[in-house]
């Protein structure tokens, strides 16, 4: 496809000939207000938002059905589109019941910024002449639906209908009062019923999980990668520490990767933050009584030299540099290193799009390592050392150490390790594309590698 | 007064006892395009429509031979047609004669023009209330098929041509030739976004004519007689005749044929009998709803064609006249519409979805004794906004209708504002 020129507000761009003007705007930071327009979902032109003045037309056109040609002049920020903006800003919002102090998407709703933008206008309708709505409507087990903040911009219609191909959702009723519904029969609650909540620009769908939990202009978000499978999806993990308390996760949400989970996450990933915060182990314990770090590592120590036959035990969650350092300890040790990893195959979890069968972050890094995944033994162990892999107690060894995110091991040493949010690191997904998680919530906890290289100088 | 000579084509059978049936049909001329029909080939049947010069009937008024070219012939996709009896503009109620006193005229019409497009089926998609009249051309279908006119080898031409009626479930804007389309996939009846080049419509991807009923009941008169035929009548720049309409104060109100052309007022005096009551007439809406209303001067200088109605800032629509006498409240009446398109908007954008429904609350202001006069502006404000921002013509069309109120009986809205109010 050849480049083009196209001018915008006196500006020139190069763009793909043929490519829609919208996304040419959107590329460049050109303030352009829509509702409908999403990337992945392409173009619908119901809201009729994102209207830009082409030289040679009469009236407004929308940038999400205007195709870049050579020598295009655009405005975007012209009196007359500044105008139109405004007044089908002000439809959509007639109708809106101006709920920001109790609706949860206050601070990202694209309603509020383009008011600010683009609207500041007086209202010119009585709060009594508006549209009334139902306010609460489960459309599923997670998802709330607020019909009176709804723009129908029907993205999650087209999400159900083009994306999962599940159809849940549908438009009933007509002019204003047609509004967003599950179709009869049916709930939304396939696997990825979530992403309608980041889709939806306003408050109209909500979460239920987050529904009331925090406000979105306190949570610092974090770039990170999901550990629910080997997809590795990209992932924003959305966490805030109030005074007096400990810093939370609130939500992970998708961050946008075209390489891997496009906009898109799984609800199963995105609900996966409640276990990274629930039963988790603080402390390190020598059965079951707590010691201090110096004390594990010494008695961590003993534990090695006074055994022969020592296995170690790797979680294929963890990230490279943990696998890394575990490896050179085996070796040093003289331990056989292993991770089983039947345990994390469940062909009922993956499917052809973003779930993947072996719900582990590194299968890859386990690969390229070179580590046994599977493992047998005649000899009786002597010391058993799980760094956090979940077959665990499958295992009978003379000893036992486990290093563990979370309670309830029956090791006799248990050496508490943060989980992937609480510290960085990179992992392999399966697509053997490497990816890197930057730590979110702060712990006191010490990382493996941390344990690894102060005992070694304990060894000393 | 005026005595116009009646000039027929579609309604020409109309006064028929059981004109309806096959036999009657057949008896006064029916069918009796097809012969020369299969003499024809696709191109030159579409090159004499192109030559008649036979406009679209159901309110655009565009030619239909240019349509009709724009379907791509010898593809190895199938075409279709999609036969628009979704007749739901108000005043307009003319296509349900066709279908009630003439179904043969208009299966004979599908016949030509699914042979000249290379369509093997063709759908009727009638308007959800017409259930009365779907039934009778539902019978005149089972009819045609059972002599052969329908099926696998028609008139034993060789031509298998399948006409199946679909009815719609009420929504007006089926009406609009796609979401037309979208309701007949099954889908929720909403427009789709117009292409950017010229091009036939789709239906699940096929190329689909989409023609008004009495647009193809005009087509067996120009296949038999040939297009000079047909520019005998009316003007050269709108040849044939139109089934116009009239309802509201007239003493006849009915659908009558006439040729385009004549002055409005002798079509009113010589079919309608004149205004109801002897009272003296105020205003038309000259073409269904939703063209912009004209005063009783204008309708004076109105002729019956699309020129000269486009002159006046109005349109000739469908050429069904809703007309008003002296005594009409033009607020009442203006809300009366307006709660119409607040009723039928589909919704899908958002100008008209807000709009229909926010005039319609400052109307009912207006007539409640609520509203003040910056509502006047406010519903043209609206007004303009709903203007030429949307997907399709709906908004603009009420758009026009409110200008046209407002504007052009200013006065008489003014009356009903209360400047007291604080």
């Amino acid at each position: 496809m050849s480049l083009v020129t196209v001018n915008i507000d006196d500006k020139s761009y190069e763009a793909k000939e043929n490519s829609l003007l919208i996304d040419l705007l959107i590329l460049h930071d050109i303030k352009v207000p829509y509702f409908c327009y999403h990337e992945s979902l392409g173009a619908d032109g119901n809201c009729r938002m994102c209207m830009v003045e082409i030289e040679g037309k009469k009236r407004p056109q929308i940038a999400c059905d205007t195709f870049v040609s050579d020598g295009m002049s655009i405005q975007t920020a012209s009196e007359k589109i500044s105008s139109v903006r405004k007044r089908i800003l002000e439809l959509e919002l007639i109708n809106h019941p101006v709920d920001c102090p109790i609706c949860d998407q206050a601070g990202e709703c694209k309603l509020q910024d383009y008011y600010m933008d683009f609207g500041l206008y007086d209202s010119n309708i009585d709060m009594k002449e508006k549209v009334h709505n139902k306010k609460h409507i489960a459309l599923g087990s997670s998802v709330i639906l607020d019909r009176e903040r709804c723009v129908l911009c029907t993205r999650c219609v087209r999400f159900t209908s083009n994306i999962t191909k599940s159809g849940e959702l549908g438009v009933i009723n007509r002019g204003d009062k047609a509004c967003i519904s599950t179709v009869p029969g049916m709930k939304l609650d396939n696997p990825y019923a979530m992403n309608v909540v980041d889709l939806c620009p306003v408050g109209a769908l909500t979460s239920k999980e987050f529904r009331f939990a925090q406000r979105v202009w306190f949570l610092k978000s974090t770039p990170s990668i999901c550990h629910g499978c080997s997809t590795g999806c990209n992932i924003f993990i959305d966490h805030n520490q109030e005074k007096y308390k400990e810093d939370k996760i609130y939500r992970i949400r998708p961050r946008k990767n075209r390489e891997v989970n496009g906009d898109f996450i799984c609800d199963y990933g995105r609900l996966s933050y409640k276990n990274l915060q629930e039963n988790r182990q603080q402390e390190l314990l020598n059965k079951s009584n707590v010691i201090s770090y110096e004390d594990a590592l010494l008695e961590l120590n003993s534990k090695i030299s006074g055994s022969k036959n020592i296995v170690i035990l790797v979680d294929a969650n963890l990230y490279n540099e943990d696998i890394a350092a575990i490896s050179n300890f085996s070796q040093k040790i003289g331990a056989k290193l292993v991770c089983p990893t039947e345990c994390y195959f469940d062909d009922s979890f993956g499917d052809d799009w973003l779930k993947s069968d072996y719900k582990c972050a590194n299968l890859q890094a386990i690969k390229n390592y070179k580590i046994d995944s599977l493992f047998s033994s005649d000899q009786q162990i002597d010391l058993l050392i799980n760094f956090n892999h979940p077959s665990f107690s499958k295992f009978s060894s003379k000893q036992s150490v486990e290093f563990s995110t979370h309670k309830g091991s029956s090791a006799e040493l248990v050496l508490a390790i943060p989980a992937y949010s609480e510290y960085s690191g990179t992992t392999i997904n399966d697509a053997n594309i490497e990816q890197y998680s930057q730590k979110a919530i702060t712990t006191d906890v010490a990382t493996i590698s941390e344990y690894l290289s102060d005992l070694s100088k304990v060894a000393l | 007064m005026i005595i116009l000579e009646d000039k027929k084509i579609v309604s020409s059978k109309f006064h028929i006892e059981n004109s309806h049936t096959l036999s009657v049909a057949k008896e006064h001329g029916t069918y009796s395009s097809i012969e020369r029909l299969f003499t024809l080939s696709s191109e030159e049947i579409i090159a004499i429509i192109k030559e008649s010069h036979l406009r679209g009937k159901g309110g655009g008024g565009a030619p239909a031979g240019n349509k009709w070219a724009l379907m791509p012939l010898g593809e190895l996709k199938p075409s279709f047609l999609a036969v628009n009896c979704d007749e739901s503009e108000p005043g307009t109620f003319k296509d349900r004669e066709i279908i009630s006193k003439d179904p043969h005229l208009l299966i004979e019409g599908i016949i030509c023009t699914c042979f000249a497009i290379k369509s093997h089926t063709a759908y009727i998609y009638v308007r959800g209330e017409y259930k009365e009249f779907s039934n009778i051309l539902q019978s005149a279908i089972d009819e045609a098929y059972e002599a052969g006119y329908l099926g696998e080898n028609i008139f034993n031409k060789g031509y298998k041509l399948d006409v199946i009626v679909h009815r719609g479930a009420g929504a007006y804007i089926c009406g609009e030739k796609s979401a037309l389309l979208e309701s007949l996939e099954g889908k929720r009846g909403h427009p789709r976004v117009k292409p950017h080049q010229q091009e036939c419509e789709w239906y699940f991807d096929n190329p689909t004519l989409v023609n008004n009923v009495e647009t193809i009941a005009s087509v067996p008169f120009i296949v038999k007689n040939g297009a000079d035929a047909y520019k005998e009548f009316g003007t050269s720049s709108s040849p044939g005749t139109l089934l116009f309409a009239m309802s509201g104060h007239v003493n006849k109100p009915g659908v009558y044929e006439s040729e385009f052309g004549i002055c409005m007022m002798d079509y009113i005096n010589h079919y309608g009998g004149g205004i109801k009551n002897g009272k003296k007439l105020k205003a038309i809406i000259p073409g269904g709803a939703s063209t912009k209303i004209l005063t009783a001067d204008e309708v004076g200088l109105a002729k019956l064609d699309y020129e000269t109605m486009k002159a006046l800032g109005s349109s000739l629509g469908t050429g069904g006249m809703i007309v008003m006498d002296e005594d009409t409240n033009m607020v009442e009446a203006l809300k009366n519409l307006l709660e119409f398109y607040h009723h039928e908007s589909c919704g899908q954008c958002t100008p008209c979805r807000e709009g229909t429904g926010w005039v319609d609350t400052i109307m009912q202001n207006l007539l409640d004794g609520v509203a003040r006069g910056e509502d006047i502006e406010k519903i043209l404000e609206i007004s303009k906004t709903m203007n030429g921002q949307t997907i399709c013509v709906f908004a603009p069309a009420v758009s026009d209708v409110i200008d046209g109120f407002i504007t052009k009986f200013r006065s008489e809205f003014e009356s009903y504002v209360r400047e007291d109010l604080t």
